[in-house]
């Protein structure tokens, strides 16, 4: 390595980047400036990448800007900042960057590390993604029925429940979906850039019934309104747009489609006489939605009478109490903040010694020994197979 | 395993074990020459080793009573050159292994790392580097100290459980460690 890199990099991307981890850390230039004893100046014209750092200066300012080193001059894939495409959300919504922003920078973060990875692994994430559904000045349930069982055909999902909603959106769509700590009102934040294709951040706090819903709202948000970033949140609307009431009622028809749910019912109808709480508990998790989401579409249905939920709710029905006492285990659910696709691809990387032990915890966002243990379960469930004895192509096994 | 160096600089995973093995202090005694880690890995792993401590094991307390007593001393980049090596070789490894690696070249020490990737980058990038693994220094260890089985069993089902670390396949060394855990 006889070239420096701070004379071939360039410098205005490294001023830029510079100049992100300064504003993250809330500090002005006259403080960056005083950490490597130079006039503002100075400091401006090296955010404007007009002035070489020298590599005591660029340790100083990592250091202070609590940053590896590494981030500022390793070669990284160049996306569009997400910031960009919340602006008019921001501006919409007075009050809100500030609590929303650090799960979007986060987001940013770890879909550029995606990217990333697969860059060094050389294997893009597969993307199935179906043209734009168009669906101006179309009634709205017609659309989102007609949406949901298109998209169910299209991904041979048949009509009934999606239990595994998550991953079928990352691996057999090719979204980017991460579970995010969020405040409580958020329920997740759509994004799309042309170099990482659909990007999702999903509530990590709320209840798996909930985090399902999201994803299948930000997933019509992909479907119908795909290059428009979207935050969710209570409360945001005073008319609620066309877009989003459509997003609020996909959901219904992509979870529960009404051929399925109509069979099962009279199903249960038909072997039990009657349709108790208890069965909409069954079928709910059955679904694996709300009791309350499952009561709706029945009425909407006209297959329970309209206030049905409502009176369950005045009678101080306890979900949580009653699920407990039928039995009714946890729907299957993987909680982990990023893809399965991104911790294969950053075991393999680590694996065939492309990342350092060091990258991989960074990655995956978690100290050394963290991350060791996640390496082993990854190997161990990649194949049931240790180390190097899972790295051989099956594809090709002599006989 | 001889050290031709006047120092050996540790990197983190190596730091990380020999902590986990519960014998920090005795292993760095026995070895010949000075110990030494850089800034960038103290700063970054010390969190971790608060992570490995317990009852039996103190792994944070070992590091810093190491540091006290001079077994292991804290290096930082003297001089540009340094500064500079460091910089570009963390634009391939992490900073860890790059701060590792630049004082190690320029001031002629050997280093330790088990490392896949930074023992491939280092071995082609500065060849002239001395590059040592967990297992030979416990090993030199066992050897020197004259350490019996049952310690030396115990202090790799340590480094094993509590590190979570494996000897790779290829480690020449690996089958010396299947035998010595058993």
């Amino acid at each position: 390595m006889t070239s420096n890199i701070l004379d071939n990099i360039d410098l205005r991307t490294l001023g830029e980047l510079l100049q992100q981890a300064r504003k993250k850390c809330g500090m002005t230039q006259s403080d960056a400036a005083n950490i490597i004893d130079a006039a503002r100046t100075t400091m401006v014209a090296i955010e404007k990448g007009e002035r070489r750092l020298k590599a005591t200066e660029l340790i100083k300012l990592a250091r202070a800007y609590g940053r590896s080193v590494s981030d500022f001059v390793r070669s990284r894939p160049v996306i569009q900042p997400f910031e960009m495409q919340f602006r008019a959300a921001y501006q919409r919504s007075e009050g809100e960057e500030v609590q929303i922003e650090p799960a979007i920078l986060r987001l940013e973060e770890l879909c550029r590390n995606y990217l990333e990875l697969e860059e060094i692994m050389s294997a893009p994430l597969p993307q199935n993604y179906p043209p734009e559904y168009e669906v101006t000045n179309m009634p709205l349930k017609a659309s989102a029925e007609s949406i949901a069982v298109a998209e169910r055909q299209r991904l041979g999902l048949g009509d009934g429940p999606i239990l595994r909603l998550r991953d079928i959106l990352e691996q057999d769509v090719g979204l980017r979906i991460f579970y995010l700590e969020m405040p409580p009102k958020y329920s997740g934040v759509y994004s799309y850039d042309e170099r990482l294709g659909g990007c999702m951040a999903i509530n990590a706090n709320h209840p798996e019934e909930r985090r399902r819903w999201s994803l299948a709202h930000e997933y019509l948000h992909f479907l119908a309104h795909r290059r428009k970033a979207v935050l969710e949140f209570e409360g945001q609307y005073q008319r609620v747009p066309e877009s989003e009431r459509l997003a609020d009622t996909f959901p219904k028809y992509f979870l529960m489609p009404t051929s399925g749910l109509f069979k099962r019912f009279n199903d249960m109808c038909r072997t039990h006489g009657k349709f108790t709480p208890t069965h909409l508990f069954t079928l709910a998790h059955y679904y694996g939605v709300s009791i309350e989401a499952l009561a709706y579409r029945l009425e909407e249905m006209e297959l329970v009478r309209t206030g049905t939920w409502e009176r369950l709710r005045d009678r101080g029905l306890k979900v949580r109490k009653v699920q407990q006492e039928l039995g009714l285990e946890d729907i299957p659910q993987r909680t982990d903040t990023i893809p399965l696709h991104y911790q294969h691809l950053a075991i393999e990387a680590l694996d065939q010694g492309l990342i350092t032990e060091g990258r991989f915890s960074d990655f995956l966002n978690v100290d050394r020994l963290e991350a060791r243990r996640i390496a082993e379960t990854l190997r161990e469930h990649s194949s049931g197979m240790m180390e190097e004895a899972s790295d051989f192509d099956l594809i090709n096994m002599p006989e | 395993m001889q050290i031709v160096n006047s120092h050996l600089i540790l990197d983190a995973c190596c730091v990380l074990n020999f902590c986990a093995s519960g014998q920090l202090l005795a292993i760095l005694k026995s070895i010949p020459v000075q110990v030494a880690v850089t800034q960038v890995v103290r700063e970054q792993e010390l969190k971790t080793l608060q992570r490995l401590e317990s009852e039996e094991n103190d792994a944070a307390t070992q590091f810093e009573a190491a540091i006290a007593q001079s077994l292991l001393i804290i290096v930082d980049f003297e001089s540009e050159e340094e500064a500079e090596s460091f910089v570009n070789y963390a634009a391939i490894v992490d900073d860890g292994e790059s701060a590792t690696g630049a004082i190690a070249f320029h001031r002629e020490w050997a280093m330790a790392t088990d490392d896949k990737r930074a023992i491939s980058f280092f071995r082609k990038e500065t060849p002239q580097i001395q590059i040592l693994s967990t297992l030979e220094i416990v090993k030199y260890w066992s050897e020197e100290a004259g350490v019996d089985w049952q310690t030396l069993r115990d202090a790799l089902n340590l480094i094993r459980v509590k590190a979570r670390y494996m000897a790779p396949k290829s480690d020449p060394l690996r089958s010396w460690w299947e035998t010595a855990m058993k």
